[in-house]
C-alpha cells in the first residue's frame, strides 16, 4: 500500500497543454476516482502516473518516493486497462501469471496466487480458456486477477467498465468495490460515467480540460459543488440550471425568473448575498429538489410555481416530468403516480434550501 | 394457370445463369489459353524426343524422366537452389526484422528513411546483380577498395570467381535486395501489434525477450508466414542476380535450377529435357506450398 503525492504536475503533446498544474493527494488504502468529460486529461493524468506518459513538469511520489525517471516496470503499480489487454496467445493461467513469471516468482507461488485470485474473481473454471473464448465480462475478471496477483502497492483502471454492457457493467461495479474492501490497495479509477464515480468512490477527482475543478467526497461535490460545471456533471438527470436574476425583497431576497415570477429566497441564504441584489444569476436545482406542491402553505425557503407538464417519461420507480420554468426547459423527478395526463398543469414546490446560485460569469457557485 | 408463372420464372432463371456463364467465359477462355494449355502442352512435349537441332518429334516415353534421375547436374543445381534459400531466407527475415524494430520509433525523417530503404527491392534483379558486379570488382569494385583499406594491403579477392566467395557473394546481392520487402511487411505487422499489450507487460515488468516470444512473434506470425512463402517461392526460382553476377560459375558451381533450365533451354535447345525438368520444379514447388498453407492453417 502507497499514497499517491502529485505537485504541479504539467503535461504537453505538442502544442497541446493536456494537464495544467495538477496538484492531488491520494491517502492509503483510498478509492479515488478521475471523472470528467472526454478530453479533460483524466486518462492522461493515469498514464502518467502509470509511467506510460512522460512528465513535462512536477513530481509524481508514490508510497513517498518521487518516481519520475522511474519505469513503469519499477513502480510496483498493476494496471486494468480498457480493452482489457489480456495476451491473446497465451491462456488464461499464463495471462494472469505473467507479471509474476516476469518477477521470477517460483512456480508453487505463482500458482497459489493464481488459484486465489481465480477463487476470488469466480474464474476458475476458465483457466485453461484462451482470451478469445471469454465473454467480455469474463474478460474483465481475468484483467482485474491479472492485477491482483501483482500484489501491487497500487492499483490503476483506465475506463474498465466502458465496454461492457448495462448489467454486466452495474455488476461489475459492485464486484470492484468489493474487491477495494478486500485487498484494501490503494486504487485509482478513470471513468467518464458519474454513477460509477459516485458509488464506487472514496475521492472524486474532477478534472476539466486539464484542470481540478474539484476534489472531494461524492456527497460533498454533489451537494456542495464549487462551480456549475460540478453541478451539472454529476447527478442524472442533471441539475436544472435556469437564468434569473437577484433581487431585493423587504429586508431578504428573492429569484425574479424571466418569466416574472418571483421566488423568495430561504432566510439563511439571504445575508450571504446581501448587497449583491440586481444582478444576473443561475439558478440551480437538482430535479430531485422539486416535488408536487400539496396544500396552500409552503414551508420556508419552498416556493410554489406553476406549469405544464409537457413531457412525462417514466421509469417505473420514479418519473421524469418536463416543463418549463423561467423560460427554459425544466425536469422534475416525482413519484410513479404523482402526475396527470400529458399537457396537464401541475403546481410544483421548489426546495430552495437546497438550490444553488451560480454566478454567470465565473461559473462560480455564490 | 398455376404453372404459367412458375415456368416462366423457370426460364428467366434459367437464362439469368446462362447470362453469367457468358459473362466470365471470356476470362475462362483466356484462362484456359494461358496457363492450361501450356502446362498440358509442355507435359506431352516432355514426353517426345524433340530438340531445336533435329526434326524428330517422335514420342519417347518415359525416357526423359528416367534421364532426369541420372543427371547429377540436375541434383547439384537443386543443392544449390536450397543452400541459396537457407541461407538468404533466415538472413532476410532476421535483418528485415531488426530494421522493422529499428523504425517502429518515430524520429524525424523516419519516412524519408524507410522510402531510402525500399529502393533496392524496386529496381530489377538483373540491374542489381550488375551493380553488385561492379561493386565486387577486383580492379574498380569499391569493397575491394575498402576492405584494402581496413587491411592496411592490398586485398584482392576475385569474388565472383573464388569458388570460397562466390556464394557469399551472392547471398549479400539477394539479401541486400530482399530484406528492404520483410522489413516492409514486418513494419505493417509490428505496427499493428496492440500497445495496450505491450504496456501491460511493462508494467508487469516482462522482458524484452518475453515480450518479443509470447506478445510479438505470436501477433505476428501470420505476416512471417506469409513473407517467408513469398520469398521462399522466389528463393527457388532466382536466376537475374546470379546470371548477372556468376553466369552459374565456377563451372556450374553456383548453377541453381532456373539456371540449369535455361542453359539445356536456351543453349543446348533439347527443349523436351527441359520440359521434364520444369516439371520437377512444378510437382517440387507444390509440394512446398502445400506443406507450407497446411502450417499455416494450423497457426490459426
Amino acid at each position: 500500500m502507497a499514497d499517491v503525492r502529485i505537485a504541479g504536475l504539467q503535461k504537453y503533446y505538442g502544442a497541446v497543454h493536456a494537464l495544467k498544474g495538477i496538484d492531488l493527494h491520494v491517502g492509503e488504502g483510498e478509492f479515488a476516482i478521475f471523472v470528467g468529460p472526454s478530453g479533460c486529461g483524466k486518462s492522461t493524468l493515469l498514464r502518467t502516473i502509470a509511467g506510460l506518459e512522460q512528465l513535462d513538469g512536477g513530481t509524481i511520489a508514490i508510497g513517498g518516493q518521487i518516481v519520475n525517471d522511474m519505469r513503469p516496470r519499477d513502480r510496483n503499480i498493476a494496471m486494468v486497462f480498457q480493452n482489457y489487454a489480456l495476451y491473446p496467445y497465451l491462456t488464461v493461467y499464463d495471462n494472469v501469471a505473467f507479471g509474476l513469471r516476469a518477477r521470477k516468482v517460483v512456480e508453487p507461488e505463482i500458482k497459489r496466487r493464481v488459484d486465489e485470485a481465480a477463487a476470488m474473481l469466480g474464474i476458475g473454471p476458465l483457466l485453461q480458456r484462451y482470451p478469445r473464448q471469454l465473454s467480455g465480462g469474463q474478460r474483465q475478471r481475468v484483467a482485474i486477477g491479472r492485477a491482483i496477483v501483482r500484489q501491487a502497492q497500487l492499483f490503476l483502471f483506465d475506463e474498465p467498465l466502458s465496454n461492457l454492457d448495462a448489467k454486466l457493467r452495474d455488476e461489475m461495479r459492485g464486484e470492484i468495490k468489493r474487491l477495494h474492501r478486500e485487498i484494501a490497495t490503494t486504487m485509482i479509477y478513470v471513468t467518464h460515467d458519474q454513477v460509477e464515480a459516485m458509488t464506487l468512490a472514496d475521492k472524486i477527482v474532477l478534472l476539466r480540460d486539464g484542470r481540478i475543478e474539484q476534489l472531494g467526497a461524492p456527497l460533498d461535490l454533489f451537494e456542495r459543488p464549487a462551480t456549475g460545471f460540478v453541478a451539472g456533471f454529476l447527478g442524472s438527470p442533471s441539475i436544472n440550471l435556469i437564468p434569473a436574476r437577484l433581487v431585493a425583497r423587504g429586508n431578504g431576497a428573492a429569484i425574479a425568473l424571466a418569466t416574472g415570477e418571483t421566488l423568495a429566497l430561504p432566510p439563511g441564504r439571504t445575508e450571504a448575498l446581501a448587497g449583491k441584489a440586481e444582478r444576473q444569476v443561475i439558478l440551480g436545482i437538482r430535479p430531485q429538489h422539486i416535488s408536487r406542491a400539496i396544500g396552500g402553505k409552503m414551508p420556508s425557503g419552498v416556493a410554489r410555481v406553476s406549469a405544464k407538464a409537457d413531457l412525462i417519461q417514466p421509469t417505473g420507480t420514479r418519473t421524469f416530468v418536463t416543463s418549463h420554468v423561467g423560460g427554459v426547459a425544466v425536469t422534475v423527478e416525482l413519484g410513479a403516480h404523482d402526475v396527470g395526463a400529458q399537457g396537464s398543469a401541475v403546481d410544483y414546490a421548489v426546495d430552495l434550501n437546497r438550490s444553488i446560485l451560480i454566478d454567470p460569469e465565473t461559473d462560480k457557485v455564490l | 394457370m398455376n404453372t404459367r408463372p412458375a415456368l416462366a420464372q423457370r426460364i428467366s432463371v434459367a437464362s439469368d445463369r446462362g447470362f453469367k456463364y457468358l459473362m466470365i467465359a471470356p476470362a475462362i477462355l483466356i484462362l484456359l489459353l494461358v496457363g492450361i494449355f501450356p502446362l498440358v502442352y509442355s507435359l506431352v512435349v516432355s514426353f517426345q524426343n524433340i530438340t531445336m537441332t533435329e526434326v524428330d518429334t517422335s514420342f519417347a516415353g518415359a525416357l526423359n524422366y528416367v534421364q532426369l534421375f541420372k543427371d547429377s547436374r540436375l541434383w547439384e543445381s537443386l543443392l544449390h537452389t536450397a543452400l541459396i534459400t537457407m541461407v538468404a531466407l533466415p538472413l532476410e527475415l532476421v535483418f528485415g526484422f531488426l530494421l522493422a524494430q529499428l523504425f517502429l520509433e518515430r524520429f524525424p525523417g523516419r519516412q524519408i528513411f524507410v522510402a531510402l530503404l525500399v529502393l533496392p527491392t524496386v529496381i530489377s534483379p538483373i540491374v542489381a546483380g550488375a551493380t553488385w558486379r561492379l561493386m565486387f570488382d577486383v580492379r574498380f569494385g569499391p569493397i575491394g577498395q575498402i576492405l584494402s583499406f581496413f587491411a592496411g594491403e592490398p586485398v584482392n579477392i576475385l569474388w565472383t570467381v573464388n569458388p570460397s566467395f562466390v556464394y557469399p557473394a551472392i547471398v549479400v546481392c539477394e539479401v541486400w535486395q530482399w530484406t528492404p520487402f520483410m522489413f516492409l511487411l514486418l513494419l505493417a505487422a509490428l505496427s499493428n501489434v496492440d500497445q495496450s499489450q505491450l504496456e501491460a507487460a511493462e508494467i508487469d515488468g516482462a522482458s524484452y525477450w518475453r515480450v518479443l516470444r509470447q506478445i510479438v512473434i505470436p501477433a505476428i506470425t501470420p505476416v512471417i508466414a506469409v513473407a517467408v512463402l513469398i520469398r521462399g517461392l522466389d528463393l527457388v526460382r532466382i536466376f537475374d542476380i546470379i546470371w548477372a553476377l556468376t553466369e552459374g560459375g565456377p563451372g556450374s558451381m553456383t548453377e541453381t535450377i532456373s539456371l540449369y533450365a535455361y542453359v539445356i533451354g536456351f543453349v543446348q535447345f533439347d527443349t523436351s529435357y527441359t520440359a521434364a525438368v520444369a516439371f520437377l520444379v512444378i510437382v517440387i514447388l507444390t509440394a512446398i506450398v502445400t506443406i507450407a498453407l497446411r502450417r499455416m492453417e494450423m497457426v490459426r
